[in-house]
């Protein structure tokens, strides 16, 4: 039981690391061989994994996803991985540390602004904020609130599956964990597909929303088109 | 309750609430996501089409519904394992 909680395994420089960021470590150098030896031998592969990204993230944001699929893409890759990395022996999954979410979600909330203002301008981003400006305040709580509960959902998930996992485990080692186990991995994938859709709904609620009046426009467009067509072709009294 | 020490008495407390606690809050996010879901599958049986909409975002409700139950979760886990209280007496 004692064991699904993380450890501090050494100081670096009086800064405790624990045995989660270890396996951080071990991750990042997996996922960077996975991809220079894929890479190598299969191209397409990759290419498989980048434009289900893609077109995940431009369908839930209705924009296209170039600008946003450096971050976003690499959140779900090292979320999912994350979350299934758990499973091997003498690893220990990053998101089961509330650290490790902490971080990911701080990165969201930074993200959120820097994409806000990078396309609307400083001063023009600020009054989006508060507009009218008695909002303001609910704009800030919810701002820190869905940061908080961004982090906590993606740990809550990971933690409670170790300890039920640990818990199983002491009771009935031998083969009772495994479904539990596999159903983990679901989860797994599960949340880091739910992290990035949020990071992506935040992102999206920050941008001017331009695109969805041009489709508007497009498809009034197409019904006064096809009102007149219609009116054209019948025949004239 | 005659002559029970507080470190007792706290960790008794403790346990009956995170009990409670996880049962209510367990009730509430199933009962709202059944009527997410029950809502999200009467439209895709009237209009089927919009059924990738739909999914996307159900999953998405869905994930906001759930972390209700994980904060309730979040907060029976440290009171049963990392309880602030418990320090005092022990």
């Amino acid at each position: 039981m004692e064991e699904v909680f993380p450890e501090v395994v050494f100081s670096l420089f009086r800064i405790p690391v624990r045995d989660t960021v270890v396996s951080t470590w071990v991750m990042m150098a997996l996922i960077i061989a996975v991809v220079l030896i894929v890479r190598r031998l299969k191209p397409t592969a990759l290419e498989l994994v980048v434009d289900f990204l893609a077109d995940f993230i431009a369908e839930i944001m209705r924009r296209p996803a170039d600008p946003f699929l450096p971050l976003l893409g690499s959140l779900a890759l090292f979320i999912a991985v994350g979350n299934v990395i758990g499973l091997v022996p003498f690893l220990k999954s990053p998101t089961s540390d509330l650290n490790t979410t902490v971080a990911l979600s701080l990165v969201v909330f930074v993200a959120v602004h820097v994409y806000g203002v990078r396309t609307m301008g400083l001063i023009t981003y600020l009054k989006s904020l508060a507009s009218p400006i008695f909002l303001l305040p609910l704009e800030l709580i919810s701002q820190i609130s869905r940061t908080i509960s961004l982090s906590i959902r993606l740990f809550g998930n990971v933690f409670s599956a170790e300890i039920i996992i640990a818990i199983l485990f002491a009771l009935a080692p031998l083969i009772v964990p495994l479904p539990l186990q596999g159903f983990s991995i679901f989860t797994g994938l599960l949340q880091a597909y739910i992290f990035t859709a949020l990071a992506a709904v935040y992102i999206a609620a920050g941008l001017p929303n331009e695109t969805e009046e041009i489709k508007q426009k497009d498809g009034e467009n197409e019904f006064r088109e096809y009102i007149n067509n219609k009116l054209e072709s019948e025949p004239k009294e | 309750m005659v002559d029970m020490d507080p470190g007792t008495l706290v960790t008794i407390v403790t346990i009956i609430v995170a009990g409670v606690g996880i049962v209510i809050g367990a009730i509430a996010p199933a009962i709202a996501e059944g009527r997410a879901v029950e809502k999200a599958l009467e439209s895709i049986a009237r209009q089927p089409d919009s059924a990738g909409d739909l999914r996307t975002t159900l999953l998405i409700a869905m994930a906001l519904l759930e972390s209700t139950a994980i904060y309730v979760l979040l907060v029976v886990l440290i009171l049963l394992f990392a309880n602030p209280l418990l320090d005092r007496f022990f």
